[in-house]
């Protein structure tokens, strides 16, 4: 029977088909699905921030690189393929805007371009993502067909 | 990160006097007997935060204000969207409950609504300890809880592993509900509760 996996905020979760994984409320997190379509096999990370080089402290799941490495590394450890693994993602929004003021950081935009170099920098395609604007996410990732199930408030739902 | 017991006390307190504050200018706004209580005063890891928020992907709204000055964090009004068109239809005299995601003066109104709330919990948590505190422009959204959460969190590109975390409840005025959260920056906590010697 498939079962649905929770992946909280700063975390990650592996999993098999047939079960599905899941995270709720993504504002300028990111989730990253990686998925492996001949063994079935599939993560997912809730990633808070783009680098563990600018602040490295405390739980490591916060981060896109070191989050992505760990999670990662235990697919394989699993015997999934590095060279056959695929990603998505979904996220990165703006929640806040303070009137005219441009946000100082825009952590969301950051947080996807890091991911997006974090897979380049690991070999693993990313084949289509979902991200920005200024609304939330809940994402559901289906291991077995690899499709990623996004669902918003105001901004409609979608399959990518 | 640790905390004592009597800190965390102290901050109840804290919590308290603001929410007391904050109390009395919407009673004034709404023309109407509100209470504020501080149920509780938690030290929150990031992965459990549903815990203390409820589901991530709950529709609410959410008014935010930064606060400045010399013990800086964030401060957040978060209430059910049906507690907020029972607000805006109160403070517009609406003859019926506006649609808060389409109607401006509705979001408008709301919005002045969390600037008054939080401001005035911020200016007695001033005025009590001594340290100078400023509240920032309200920002509003409606949207997943756990979304807008992530963005206060976030907004200034770094977190600790745990939010301290005010949970204060308003009461009063049937079918509104609504919980306030203050969350102090790094450093800010050591500064505010320093004044009392704790």
């Amino acid at each position: 029977m498939s079962k649905m996996i929770v992946v909280g905020m700063a975390d990650y979760k592996v999993g098999r088909a047939p079960d599905k994984l899941m995270t709720a409320g993504l504002g300028s997190c990111i989730g990253i699905c990686v998925y492996d379509p001949s063994t079935q096999i599939g993560g997912m990370a809730h990633i808070m921030l783009p680098s563990s080089l600018e602040s490295l402290q405390g739980n490591p799941a916060k981060y896109a690189d070191t989050c992505l490495a760990m999670m990662l590394e235990e697919m394989l450890k699993l015997g999934v393929m590095r060279s056959r693994l695929k990603a998505k993602m979904a996220g990165g929004s703006q929640m806040f805007s303070f009137g005219n003021k441009a946000p100082l950081l825009k952590i969301g935009e950051r947080n996807a371009q890091a991911v997006e170099q974090e897979l380049k920098k690991v070999g693993v395609p990313l084949l289509v993502y979902d991200v920005g604007g200024s609304f939330g996410r809940t994402i559901t990732f289906d291991i077995q067909s690899g499709d990623l199930h996004v669902r918003t408030i105001n901004h409609g739902e979608k399959v990518i | 990160m640790e905390i004592s017991a009597i800190r965390l006390e102290a901050f109840k307190e804290i919590g308290n006097i603001g929410s007391g504050h904050a109390a009395t200018s919407l009673s004034k706004l709404l023309q109407a007997r509100i209470d504020m209580s501080v149920p509780k005063v938690w030290l929150v890891p990031l992965e459990k935060l549903n815990e203390a928020l409820g589901e991530y992907d709950t529709v609410q709204v959410a008014l935010y204000l930064k606060v400045e000055g010399d013990a800086p964090g964030k401060a957040i009004f978060v209430l059910p969207t049906e507690s907020a068109r029972v607000i805006a239809q109160k403070l517009l005299a609406l003859p019926e409950r506006p649609d808060i995601f389409e109607d401006e003066m509705a979001q408008s109104a709301l919005q002045e609504v969390g600037n008054i709330l939080v401001s005035s919990f911020v200016i007695a948590l001033s005025k009590f300890s001594g340290v100078f505190l400023q509240p920032s422009v309200p920002a509003m959204a409606i949207d997943m809880v756990g979304a807008m959460i992530d963005g206060v969190l976030l907004e200034e590109g770094m977190i600790d592993d745990d939010v301290l975390i005010i949970d204060t409840k308003l009461s009063g005025v049937k079918e509104v509900e609504g919980k306030f959260f203050f969350i102090p920056n790094k450093g800010s906590l050591d500064k505010l509760l320093g004044v009392f010697g704790i």
